[in-house]
């Protein structure tokens, strides 16, 4: 059977969650700011339409902002966790197998899974997710992930598309990659394209169209992956691209139906020591924990049960310690016994580089410079492993003040009561 | 500072979803002596409320109501009520609507082939749904949570 990919991505996702709230916003410029409102993270298309990059420093175009009254936001991380568990769990009512790439985007495995044109079944997809949701995404298939990808980036630019465009048909893929720039592929940094621009190779279909040997000899593996998966070849695993993350997601469903709080806790320390690695390994830290546990959708005679819960880090981390501790006193309030659980895992957001020295809590006790050692993690993450109530950190104040600067907040409006938006 | 569930200080605990479970067990059978009662299988059996008001979590939000234009329809200023985006919003129900740039509450009728955007209370006027409206139905209201 043709393998057939599927990249479901939402569109200019933060600005997208603040806008569902705000319909006052929906033909207005609107923008959400990094950590610290410092840069701009989400441009709605007007914002795009003036020229303003992403990572722009407010700073630098605050006579614009003025000017366009473009409306600004400070990242309001529970929102978006929340509507982004939202899209994927509807995601995974299309289909078992998705992997969740990022807060908004998710690659789906639709091989066998579409009865009609691929392209109807994409448009039923994003129909189902715009109306339950109200977040626009657009789909891009494939029979590759770097085709899905390259089919999603298509389906956004151009409108025509209505938003789906399927890359099976090899004719189509070539008209494509002759317009699309290499630097637009997946996985192509900016320094390989520019060393790939002075061999000649500018378009998608100039790389498409080169001996996969020649590239590994003169790139490296993973460039010449790009090439076979750029012909329909499938050889990238999901793992294999790994660019620094603003979400660290580890999720996975179990072989075997777990019941127990201490089985679960149990993959939950795991999946946790494996976030917290990549935080590690990507020097950043998280400010931001949310687990989440579900039962099998696919099992309707079985009872079904989904809740995530989410909270800030008492102070932004990559303490293995601290995050499994968080994780574990989120699992405990959301499980709940009687059920077979099929699927768990934690996402880390508001992700910063740990050279910022990071806001204290004014209450943290934790011997930060012993806490960071590698073989100190290391050990933590087997201790934690074997024994289900992990090590606990002797948790401190929640003295919010160190909190990021965020003055343009807007409502946490699905996670607390207190924030719901008001309709007369 | 918020204190919630269990002395946790998750403030943000996410959206509705099957199997918050309010402990109200129905009636097991009586002890007897010999072989347990069939019925003893379903003792820890509770009601939930999520269950009962929450069809499509992924698609159901909850808004708070201000105003009285909806006073008939049982709407009071401060209620919650429970929103499914995924319904669809036909003649009849009442709907959560963009109007004119902000979210309103209102019942959406068809009278003689004219839409309405209809209030329920007197002193509220009906709204007709024509061209230079701008309109968009945000979801469908599925029930009032109203304390007494």
């Amino acid at each position: 059977m043709t393998p057939l990919l599927a990249l479901v991505d939402c569109n200019n996702f933060y600005v997208s969650c603040e806008r569902l709230f705000r319909p006052d916003l929906w033909n207005r410029p609107v923008a959400v700011l990094s950590n610290n409102d410092g840069c701009i993270v989400s441009r709605s298309q007007e914002v795009k339409d003036l020229g303003i990059k992403t990572g722009t420093p407010v700073y630098q175009i605050q006579s614009l902002i003025n000017k366009h009254n473009i409306q600004l936001f400070s990242s309001n991380y529970a929102l978006y966790a929340d509507m982004s568990s939202r899209v994927m769990s509807l995601l995974e009512e299309f289909v078992p197998s998705i992997e969740v790439y990022s807060i908004d985007e998710a690659f789906l495995d639709l091989t066998g899974a579409c009865q009609e044109d691929p392209v109807v079944y994409g448009q039923r997809l994003r129909t189902t997710v715009q109306r339950s949701t109200g977040i626009p995404v657009c789909v891009g298939m494939g029979p590759t992930k770097t085709l899905a990808k390259l089919a999603n980036f298509a389906a956004k630019r151009w409108s025509r598309t209505g938003g789906v465009l399927d890359l099976s048909d090899p004719a189509r893929r070539e008209k494509l990659m002759r317009i699309v720039p290499v630097s637009e592929v997946w996985g192509i940094g900016s320094r390989t394209a520019g060393r790939l621009n002075q061999m000649g190779i500018v378009t998608v279909r100039d790389l498409a169209c080169q001996q996969a040997e020649r590239i590994q000899a003169r790139f490296n593996i993973v460039v010449a992956r790009i090439v076979l998966e750029l012909n329909g070849i499938p050889c990238l695993a999901l793992e294999e691209i790994t660019p620094d993350r603003q979400q660290i997601i580890c999720s996975r469903s179990f072989s075997r139906r777990l019941t127990e709080y201490r089985e679960l806790s149990e993959a939950l320390a795991e999946f946790c020591s494996r976030a917290a690695e990549k935080l590690r390994s990507q020097h950043s830290v998280a400010g931001h924990i949310s687990v989440f546990i579900r039962t099998n959708p696919f099992n309707p005679d079985e009872p079904q049960y989904q809740r995530s819960a989410g909270m800030m880090l008492p102070s932004a981390t990559q303490d293995t310690r601290m995050i499994v501790s968080e994780a574990h006193r989120l699992l405990k309030v959301i499980f709940r016994t009687g059920y077979r659980y099929h699927k768990c895992g934690v996402q880390l957001s508001h992700i910063q580089p740990a050279s910022v020295p990071g806001q204290r809590d004014l209450f943290d006790f934790t011997p930060r410079g012993k806490a960071d050692s590698r073989a100190l993690m290391d050990m933590m993450d087997r201790i934690n492993r074997r024994f289900p109530k992990g090590i606990a950190v002797a948790a401190a104040g929640f003295d919010k003040s160190w909190q990021s600067k965020v003055e343009r907040l807007s409502g946490r409006y699905t996670t607390d009561w207190r924030e719901l938006v008001r309709v007369k | 500072m918020d204190q919630s569930l269990i002395g946790i200080h998750a403030t943000d605990l996410w959206r509705p979803v099957r199997g918050q479970r309010l402990p109200l067990p129905m009636p097991g059978g009586k002890v007897a002596a010999g072989f347990p009662s069939p019925a003893d299988d379903y003792i820890e059996k509770t009601l939930d409320l999520n269950e009962l008001l929450v069809k499509k979590p992924a698609a159901t939000f909850f808004v708070r109501a201000e105003g009285e234009s909806m006073l008939g329809a049982g709407i009071h200023p401060n209620d919650i009520l429970v929103v499914d985006r995924s319904l669809e919003p036909v003649a009849g129900k009442v709907v959560i609507c963009a109007l004119n740039g902000a979210l309103t509450v209102k019942r959406l009728e068809q009278r003689a082939g004219q839409w309405l955007l209809a209030a329920e209370n007197p002193l509220y006027a009906d709204i007709p749904v024509n061209e230079g409206l701008e309109l968009v139905i945000w979801g469908v209201v599925t029930a009032v949570i109203h304390p007494l």
